[in-house]
């Protein structure tokens, strides 16, 4: 069909469904923002965005039509993401240079929050710490998981026992989880060893930290681990025997390189849960303790970690929109650090 | 072809239809939402049955969930007295930010509660958005109401304070007054005498006193650190080192020196580990269990006490004795530390004629009673069972009540002195170094 082939009254009705479509659209959020209570609004949104779809659909060529179905059919989604993740994005990006208290905004200030932000002691520190707390995790919660993983697919008997003894942290909150730990760390361990608690100095705290975390997570990689191994197909590990390979080559050349993929979902998993790390952050020491000189400074957040000290700039100091950019930078971190990471697994996933 | 396209056709058309049905449902959330009624606003909110907008129902958020039941049977006896009903939602816990937060998302979703509680520091928040009350027959009753730029904005639901508490009966064994605690040598003395009786009295430590921050930084960077603002100075004279604290966050050496000397006596004569990484629950056993003759907390812990096993079983006489870490200060630090606030929406004379209620008899007898509350109110004599009622009672008649400044300092900033309290207690930092350590803290938290 040529577009010729549409007749003048098609076309007219065809603008027409698509002005009125948008002409509600602009009217229902018009009336949003203007603080209108009407109970129109609503009706008004929703059959504005329908009739608007039907005036696309009707607009006389046919040459995006296929596409235009497609879009119908993925607009749900798209609308719901949207709601749910792009605009409190973009809104969060927006407070972020305002002086949004919470309740209302006031002024714009730029980039003052985020100058503010890294002039602070505390805040760098968080960095600081929460990039140091996931180098350590995500070689230690891969090497563990890895290591329980092989234990678990060996022919040990009680095999379903282990495998569940070590994923049943991951099923406690990590709430629950930090204060049973903080109880062991302060009341069991105290007591058994006669030391003081590890819970009692910033670098000892972090320590523990970084004990439950991996106590926590080690058993859920240990999880994805196994569905690797046991996916290593048979007869290569065989021929691997014949050809007298030993345990550790088998090992090394064979099942490592075998579940290269597994390895990068685990690595990923761990970096960026390591990075959101808060529940047990909080619940553990709440981000106290003290740090004597840093950045010329006593610092009195030393446990602190990025999401815990973003929480806590927003709810107990009471300051929403500087929360709002350490938030961005935030996401800017955890944005880069995954694409990075997944590009340059893909890569050597190609290379193997 | 003719048939591919009305397939498709007829599928675009059947995702739009479920498309509005879905729209549908959220337009009409939305407007339900902005008439008033919550039921789909919280978590913690409970189902409405009528629109507030009709002037029946008043809304209450409470930040107390030990008082919801008791806030519940004060509805209950508002609607009888009056036929209008009161909602009660309770939110929070240990964390007093949480009832501040609810606020903050009911205010962006359009669902404000009519009536909300507040401490003094949240007022700030709302400013301009607050009835003023000063027209209130119950304001003339009460030297407690929070009043800022906006007029007089809290109803204030009960008087707390705060200084060294004490078990009367252990004093008494030790023949200690605690009339005469009114300076660090007497106190110097007193703790003595109760060290070197310590097996005799039963005692495992002369003060109960925690200091970790992750556990009770509220106690020492709220409470203890507002004896150092206000303690000796009758409430309303002067605030000259709230006023230095707020001009860049300074402190005065000389005072700060002589309560960090006063903290250091506490610290000689208390449980290390309590000190160091105990918790309220420990700290409330020990002195709740006779073990220790003081304890560093307020009126708010009879409520823990009565609760308590070990008190219930052997209860003793409790007492608030000042935090005289200078010669001559015979205060406490005390007034109304939780207020209601009533919002200017479109319930507030509803909601003026439920506060007025609540300060009259009837309703005050729930909050003497049934919740423990020290009345603010004048024209209320009933005193709760509370262990620390005659206390606070005996200090406000004598007009022995210091500021509470405290709630006034820059939000979070007990966090930040909390961690030095506990690192004195540590022993990381002696009297000195606590001193310009917390001033160095106050001046960066303020500069920040």
């Amino acid at each position: 069909m040529k577009k010729s082939d549409f007749s003048v009254g098609r076309k007219l009705s065809a603008y027409a469904v698509l002005v009125c479509g948008i002409v509600l659209l602009v009217a229902a959020l018009a009336m949003d923002f203007s603080g209108s209570q009407s109970a129109a609004r609503g009706p008004m949104l929703v059959a504005g965005m329908l009739v608007t779809i039907a005036g696309i659909y009707l607009f006389p060529t046919l040459k995006y039509h296929r596409a235009l179905i497609y879009g119908i059919f993925l607009f749900p989604l798209l609308f719901t993401f949207a709601v749910t993740v792009i605009i409190p994005l973009v809104e969060g990006i927006g407070y972020s240079f305002t002086d949004w208290d919470g309740v209302r905004v006031t002024g714009f200030v730029g980039f003052e929050n985020y100058a503010r932000m890294f002039r602070s002691a505390d805040f760098v520190w968080s960095i600081l710490i929460t990039f140091i707390f996931v180098f350590v995790n995500v070689i230690l919660v891969n090497l563990i998981g890895f290591l329980l993983a092989l234990l678990c697919t060996t022919h040990i008997k009680p095999l379903g026992f282990f495998r569940a003894a070590y994923f049943l942290p991951n099923l406690i909150g990590g709430i629950v989880l930090g204060y049973i730990w903080k109880f062991i760390f302060n009341e069991v361990l105290t007591k058994l060893l006669g030391s003081v608690s590890l819970l009692n100095a910033s670098n000892t705290a972090l320590m523990a930290i970084i004990i439950v975390y991996i106590w926590q997570y080690g058993g859920y990689i240990m999880l994805i681990y196994i569905t690797g191994l046991t996916g290593v197909p048979q007869d290569t590990i065989e021929a691997a025997a014949i050809d007298g390979a030993n345990a550790w080559q088998t090992l090394m050349k064979i099942k490592v390189p075998m579940i290269a993929p597994t390895i990068t979902i685990c690595t990923f998993l761990t970096l960026t849960s390591a990075f959101k790390q808060f529940d047990v952050n909080l619940a553990l020491t709440n981000g106290t303790g003290s740090v004597a000189n840093f950045m010329g400074q006593y610092i009195t957040n030393g446990t602190e970690m990025l999401a815990l000290n973003i929480y806590s700039t927003a709810v107990s100091e009471n300051n929403y929109a500087l929360s709002q950019a350490k938030a961005v930078f935030f996401f800017i971190i955890l944005a880069i650090v995954s694409i990075i990471q997944v590009r340059s697994s893909n890569k050597k996933e190609v290379s193997l | 072809m003719k048939m591919k396209r009305i397939m498709a056709l007829l599928t675009a058309g059947t995702m739009a239809f479920m498309l509005a049905a879905c729209g549908g449902s959220t337009s009409s959330d939305t407007s339900s939402s902005s008439s008033g009624d919550s039921s789909a606003s919280s978590d913690t909110t409970a189902s409405s049955d009528s629109a507030s907008a009709d002037g029946t129902t008043i809304e209450l958020l409470n930040g107390k969930p030990e008082i919801d039941t008791q806030l519940q049977a004060l509805a209950d006896a508002y609607k009888e007295a009056t036929g209008v009903t009161v909602k009660v939602t309770t939110v929070g816990g240990s964390n007093q930010a949480t009832a501040s937060d609810t606020l903050k998302k009911d205010y962006q979703a359009g669902t404000m509660p009519d009536v909300f509680v507040a401490e003094a520091n949240q007022f700030e928040n709302w400013k301009g958005m607050l009835v003023d009350l000063s027209g209130e027959k119950w304001v003339s009753d009460t030297n407690y109401a929070f009043t800022n730029d906006d007029g007089t904005v809290g109803f204030p639901c009960y008087i707390e304070g705060w200084g060294l508490a004490y078990n009367a009966d252990v004093l008494e064994k030790a023949g200690i007054d605690p009339t005469t605690l009114t300076s660090p040598d007497a106190y110097k003395t007193a703790f003595e005498t109760l060290e070197s009786k310590k097996d005799e009295l039963g005692l495992t430590a002369v003060v109960a006193y925690g200091a970790n921050n992750a556990n009770l930084g509220w106690s020492t960077g709220t409470h203890l650190f507002g004896q150092y603002l206000d303690a000796g100075i009758i409430s309303g004279q002067d605030s000259k080192y709230f006023d230095l604290l707020s001009d860049g966050g300074k402190i005065d050496e000389q005072r700060m020196t002589d309560f960090a000397n006063f903290i250091d006596l506490i610290q000689q004569h208390c449980d290390k580990d309590l000190a160091t990484q105990g918790t309220y629950d420990q700290e409330t056993a020990m002195f709740a269990q006779g073990k220790a003759a003081f304890v560093t907390q307020g009126s708010w812990f009879g409520a823990n006490l009565t609760s308590s096993d070990d008190y219930k079983a052997a209860p003793f006489k409790c007492g608030i004795a000042p935090f005289a870490f200078e010669d001559g200060i015979d205060t406490i630090c005390g007034g109304a530390t939780g207020y209601w606030a009533c919002y200017n929406g479109d319930n507030v004379d509803a909601a003026k004629a439920f506060l007025q209620w609540c300060s009259e008899a009837d309703a005050q007898k729930i909050f003497v009673e049934q919740c423990g509350f020290n009345s603010p109110f004048n024209s209320i004599t009933e005193t709760s069972d509370d262990p620390f009622a005659a206390a606070i009672v005996s200090y406000r008649d004598a007009n022995k009540f210091s500021n509470m400044n405290t709630f006034m300092k820059k939000d979070g900033l007990q966090n930040e002195t909390g961690q030095v309290f506990e690192d004195f207690a540590k022993g990381n930092l002696d009297v000195a170094a606590f001193v310009s350590t917390i001033s160095q803290v106050c001046q960066n938290y303020y500069a920040k």
